[in-house]
């Protein structure tokens, strides 16, 4: 048996099963004869890492990847971007696949720049510089796709006021992908096809505010009112097309590495930081700055923190960081003191939010890399973290880093063909065993998760 | 160990004992490697690619600012 894997990024069960169903045939049709539900994802549910868990149904700490981004060395500004060469020894399935001679082909899977060497091909994802790079593997792939398609548009700037020019864009990357993906399917000999279209995440966070009525900034009647259905409509379409090109051999995934929600506001970590005196600055910024172009005071400054969907907070250890004051022995208890604190955080109306504050520690068996030293979703992740500084308060009604109208829901969608009809709940650790198990393949110890059945 | 139809150029013959030849034939049957020539490529790629060198750096310092770049545009960065 061969399988397809349709990576659907941030792909959110109430719509696709529920809402937009019925003007989605093909994925309906599907649904006939598939195992389906929501798939719970990692901690944290992101883009990086959770596609990573999902390919080799182990956890990020083991991983060593938190995010996008690390911290460098413990420095107070340096950082380094998730890649593909920091977890290269770890078994993916293609790796394992692989090692049964079956070839694999892989398009988009962050974190796949560079593109490592496997038992078939691969293109890397939108963390690949430009298109410029060796963004294949093999190199000469590149020159095939690009008398195929024309340039390969790995991702599009979202976080934009033009968005009209915004779902151009997003249509042409898409169509452009699925269009290689279908002379790629014809082409190219696979026991296993995985890609992933970042399109999806990137409508549902620049359009989710015109279509969902309990969002803060719901603007009713948009002319862009429709545009994340209309963009489940072309998956849909594309879909269809693809199942066209498979035989009965084959089975067919369709998943997500998370969900999506309302984004309820941007609270601002280090703002709280500094009014709850675990930030001191030297000076307030005349303007709105990153806590790495503030002017911190380290040897009075206990904790910082980091943006994005969760956020991340350091601490400023003795012995660890340049200019460290909390004694290692001390450690400990501060981050307890710190967890309880940020729990209590309030919203903008004066409300304690459903704020959930882990230790990797906690979370992780190991935690290899760079891990922060506390997990932090506040609200259960609909409020996102702002790192910048200067803002004059710790409540913004919009995001700090550019237009986006949707969090991180921790469910995205399993989907199975060929099977028996029966909903179900899956958790993304299961992914990578099922996936083996359906092709006859053998699943490591080391993973994880169990086969869905 | 000779792949005659690939293009000129872009492959070379390299000699490997005849019974490891046959080791291979024996350990290939019923996989997807349909030739020697692909079993032998896969794992030497897989060797070198173990054999680099841990600290190999993804991004060169342009690159790195170029990918930085694009992710605060992409609003991942602050």
């Amino acid at each position: 048996m061969k399988a397809l894997v349709i990576g659907w990024d941030c792909a959110t069960p109430e719509l696709v099963f529920n809402k937009f169903l019925d003007e989605l045939p093909n994925f309906r049709k599907l649904l006939k004869n598939a195992t389906y539900g929501r798939m719970e994802s990692c901690d944290p549910p992101i883009t990086i890492p959770a596609w990573m868990v999902m390919a080799t149904s182990i956890n990020p700490g083991k991983l060593g990847i938190y995010g996008f981004r690390h911290r460098k060395n413990n420095s107070y500004t340096d950082i380094w971007i998730s890649n593909s060469l920091k977890f290269k020894n770890v078994p993916k399935v293609w790796d394992i696949l692989g090692k049964y001679g079956k070839k694999s082909c892989i398009i988009g899977l962050p974190p796949t720049y560079p593109p490592l060497p496997l038992n078939g091909c691969m293109i890397s994802c939108f963390i690949t510089p430009d298109a410029t790079k060796d963004y294949t593997y093999p190199v000469e792939l590149k020159k095939e796709i690009e008398k195929e398609i024309g340039e390969y548009i790995f991702d599009v700037p979202f976080r934009t006021d033009e968005k009209d020019e915004l779902v151009k864009n997003l249509w042409e990357m898409t169509q452009r992908r699925h269009e290689l993906v279908k002379y790629l399917i014809q082409n190219k000999e696979w026991d296993l096809f995985w890609f992933v279209e970042i399109g999806l995440d990137r409508v549902q966070h620049a359009f989710w505010r015109y279509f969902d009525e309990q969002h803060h900034l719901h603007e009713p009647n948009s002319p862009y009112k429709n545009v994340i259905r209309d963009y489940y409509k072309l998956l849909d379409k594309n879909l269809g097309e693809l199942l066209d090109l498979i035989d009965d051999d084959t089975a067919i995934f369709i998943v997500s590495d998370h969900g999506a929600k309302r984004m309820k506001g941007a609270f601002c970590i280090n703002e709280w930081l500094i009014r709850n005196k675990w930030l001191v600055l030297k000076e307030e910024p005349r303007e709105i700055v990153s806590i790495g172009k503030a002017d911190v005071d380290w040897s009075k400054t206990k904790a910082w923190g980091w943006g994005g969907y969760y956020a991340r907070i350091f601490f400023n250890v003795k012995g660890r960081e340049e200019n460290g004051i909390i004694p290692k022995e001390e450690y400990e208890k501060m981050r307890k003191k710190l967890a309880e604190e940020i729990r209590k955080a309030k919203d903008d109306k004066g409300n304690v939010m459903n704020t959930k504050v882990f230790t990797p520690e906690e979370l992780y068996p190991e935690c290899n890399g760079d891990p922060p030293d506390l997990m932090v979703y506040f609200d259960d992740l609909y409020w996102r973290s702002a790192g910048t500084i200067g803002h004059g308060r710790v409540h913004l009604e919009k995001n700090d880093t550019g237009p986006d109208d949707a969090v991180h829901a921790k469910h995205g969608i399993f989907v199975k063909y060929p099977a028996d009809e029966k909903r179900i709940e899956a958790s993304i650790y299961d992914f990578a065993p099922t996936l083996l198990h359906t092709l006859g393949i053998e699943i490591p110890k080391h993973m994880e998760g169990k086969v869905i059945k | 160990m000779t792949e005659g139809k690939e293009e000129k150029g872009k492959y070379t013959t390299v000699s490997i004992p005849t019974p490891l030849a046959e080791k291979i034939k024996k350990r290939i049957e019923g996989t997807g490697f349909n030739s020697i020539s692909s079993y032998v490529t896969y794992v030497l790629r897989e060797l070198l690619a173990s054999m680099e060198e841990e600290e190999e750096e993804a991004f060169s310092k342009e690159d790195e600012e170029k990918i930085k770049e694009r992710l605060r545009a992409l609003g991942y960065l602050d």
